[in-house]
């Protein structure tokens, strides 16, 4: 009886210990993947934006880290994507993150401005390669995805009365709202803008943001964990965090179309 | 007195020695006391198992604790950490003197300068009119400066829907737009929906009971399907979502709107 309670012990032991050195190996495992991710990334865009060489016209790549070049190629990419998107006609977005200046722009009109507050930048943005960052920002994001903690359009429905008499005239709105507002842009090329709003209006408000920030967090987790579990190396997503008066966040994210465009220059 | 000496009490070993009598248990009665905690749980298996469970769920809260935490947030900290391989501006002198080089940096300020001026030609020194859709609130610019804002009425974004599988959305458009005509004491033509929204039955298209005068203000400015800038008769509204898609503005603004903007006009609705 004793010799089999000893057993017992012995493998609930050994059992404890596998799982100990499973879990250890797994988070080894996933923190190596995760730090490959960014790298990987990094790799993707300098395949993408780098700059090739033409046989006939080649270029001196000493070019690619002088200063005076770098600065011009910066003012051309930040104009030349504001100027595709100026002749589309439609509400877009320009980001001038050395500036701390956001604006709403229609045809190259600047039709509403805003002060950034803070901004957290991306490594990877904020440090990579001047020549392929720029050249990546030559061309305007295009919003693929919305997450946001407010509507978009905010539809209310309804109903037609049957006659005259379940008619009933529209009381004055409800202008105070104080719902608030946060939103994530997932961009092209694999890049997230996220504008948070800069007031803590109600004592809620720090709550919801905390909620609102875990399940973007949850979300990114989960789409790590299936490639990693896959054996693929996760997907980073370089990230532009920027908090904003909550009116001016508000007015952003709704005239910007569903697929609306964005120029960022860094 | 045979007790006494068993129980060891009140005697030294060597007064034990003296009387011949060898204490067969020198633990002292109160070495209960004198006993670890652990030592004393160990002894009770049910308070130890009981406590052993305490440890494990605490030890397991605290496991899926930390990986929440590391997967939640540590990861994409560390995820910040490798280096994503800056440039190294050398400016060098050397090559600053090639020509390849002052060819390349003169082409790159041409091109700059060229767009700029693309970009600045956008926005003319002609009038036009701005409306803010979420605060309900219009700017009217001239020579590139603001000259009057103020507040306005945009679409509610009520959507009306009938029994029958009819609707309607009043929201106001965003966007470009011009003045496509200009007009005074306009007569307003109900449509459809203003009977619906108050469950009148709909007259027929060229029923001269559909027109109002009055209500629409001194003037209207069309910016095209059906959509105005006109004044309203509801002023405690203004600066409010409650149109069915117009702009409605007070007297003042109105006619500032009226004689500073003509057709071809542009108004940008966002």
């Amino acid at each position: 009886m004793e010799t089999e309670n000893v057993n017992k012990t012995n493998s609930k032991q050994t059992a404890l210990i596998v799982l100990g050195i499973f879990m250890v190996s797994f988070l080894i495992y996933y923190l190596v993947m995760v730090f490959l991710s960014p790298l990987k990334k990094n790799r993707e865009y300098g395949e993408m934006y780098s700059y090739k060489q033409d046989e006939k016209n080649k270029i001196d790549e000493r070019v690619f880290s002088d200063s005076a070049y770098l600065k011009l190629y910066k003012e051309k990419a930040w104009l030349q994507s504001r100027i595709a998107m100026a002749e589309t006609d439609s509400i877009y977005l320009t980001v001038n993150l050395p500036d701390s200046v956001v604006n709403l722009e229609i045809s190259g009109v600047v039709v509403h401005s805003s002060t950034i507050k803070k901004q957290n930048i991306s490594k990877i943005i904020r440090k990579g390669n001047d020549y392929i960052i720029t050249t990546l920002f030559a061309k305007p994001l295009t919003i693929e995805k919305n997450y946001a903690s407010i509507q978009k359009v905010p539809l209310m429905i309804k109903m037609a009365p049957k006659d005259t008499s379940e008619y009933k005239p529209d009381i004055i709105p409800d202008t105070a709202d104080f719902e608030p507002v946060n939103y994530i842009m997932e961009v092209n090329d694999g890049m997230v803008i996220i504008v948070y709003q800069e007031e803590r209006l109600n004592p809620g408000d720090g709550f919801h943001l905390f909620i609102f920030d875990l399940k973007y967090r949850l979300r990114q987790a989960l789409r790590a964990m299936k490639s990693i579990i896959t054996l693929k190396v996760p997907e980073y997503q370089p990230y532009i965090k920027l908090t904003l008066p909550r009116t001016d966040a508000k007015i952003i994210f709704r005239a910007l179309p569903e697929q609306g465009q964005i120029a960022v220059y860094r | 007195m045979g007790i006494e000496l068993q129980s060891g009490e009140g005697l030294n070993p060597a007064e034990e020695k003296v009387s011949g009598i060898v204490n067969q248990n020198p633990v002292p009665v109160d070495s209960q006391d004198n006993k670890s905690f652990f030592q004393r749980i160990a002894e009770n298996e049910k308070l130890a198992s009981r406590l052993r469970r305490i440890f494990i769920w605490t030890t397991s809260i605290l496991t899926v604790l930390f990986l929440f935490i590391f997967f939640i947030y540590i990861v994409p900290l560390l995820q910040e950490i490798p280096s994503p391989g800056k440039t190294t501006i050398t400016n060098s002198a050397e090559l600053k003197k090639e020509a390849s080089y002052k060819k390349i940096v003169t082409q790159l300020s041409r091109d700059i300068q060229r767009f700029s001026r693309k970009y600045n030609g956008y926005t003319t020194g002609q009038s036009y009119l701005v409306i803010n859709t979420t605060d309900n609130i219009f700017h009217l610019y001239r020579n590139k400066k603001q000259i009057r804002e103020g507040h306005c009425s945009t679409g509610s974004f009520k959507m009306l829907k009938t029994e029958e599988g009819r609707s309607w959305i009043f929201k106001t458009p965003k966007g470009k737009f011009w003045i496509q005509g200009k007009v005074n004491n306009p007569p307003w033509r109900r449509p459809d929906w203003a009977y619906v929204e108050e469950g009148l039955p709909i007259p027929s298209q060229d029923d001269p009971g559909r027109y109002e005068y009055g209500v629409l203000g001194d003037y209207a400015l069309a910016l095209g399907d059906g959509y105005l800038i006109h004044g309203t008769i509801y002023k405690r509204f203004l600066g409010m979502p409650v149109t069915h898609g117009c702009v409605r503005l007070n007297d003042d603004d109105l006619k500032a709107i009226f004689n500073t903007l003509s057709i071809g006009s542009k108004v940008y609705i966002f």
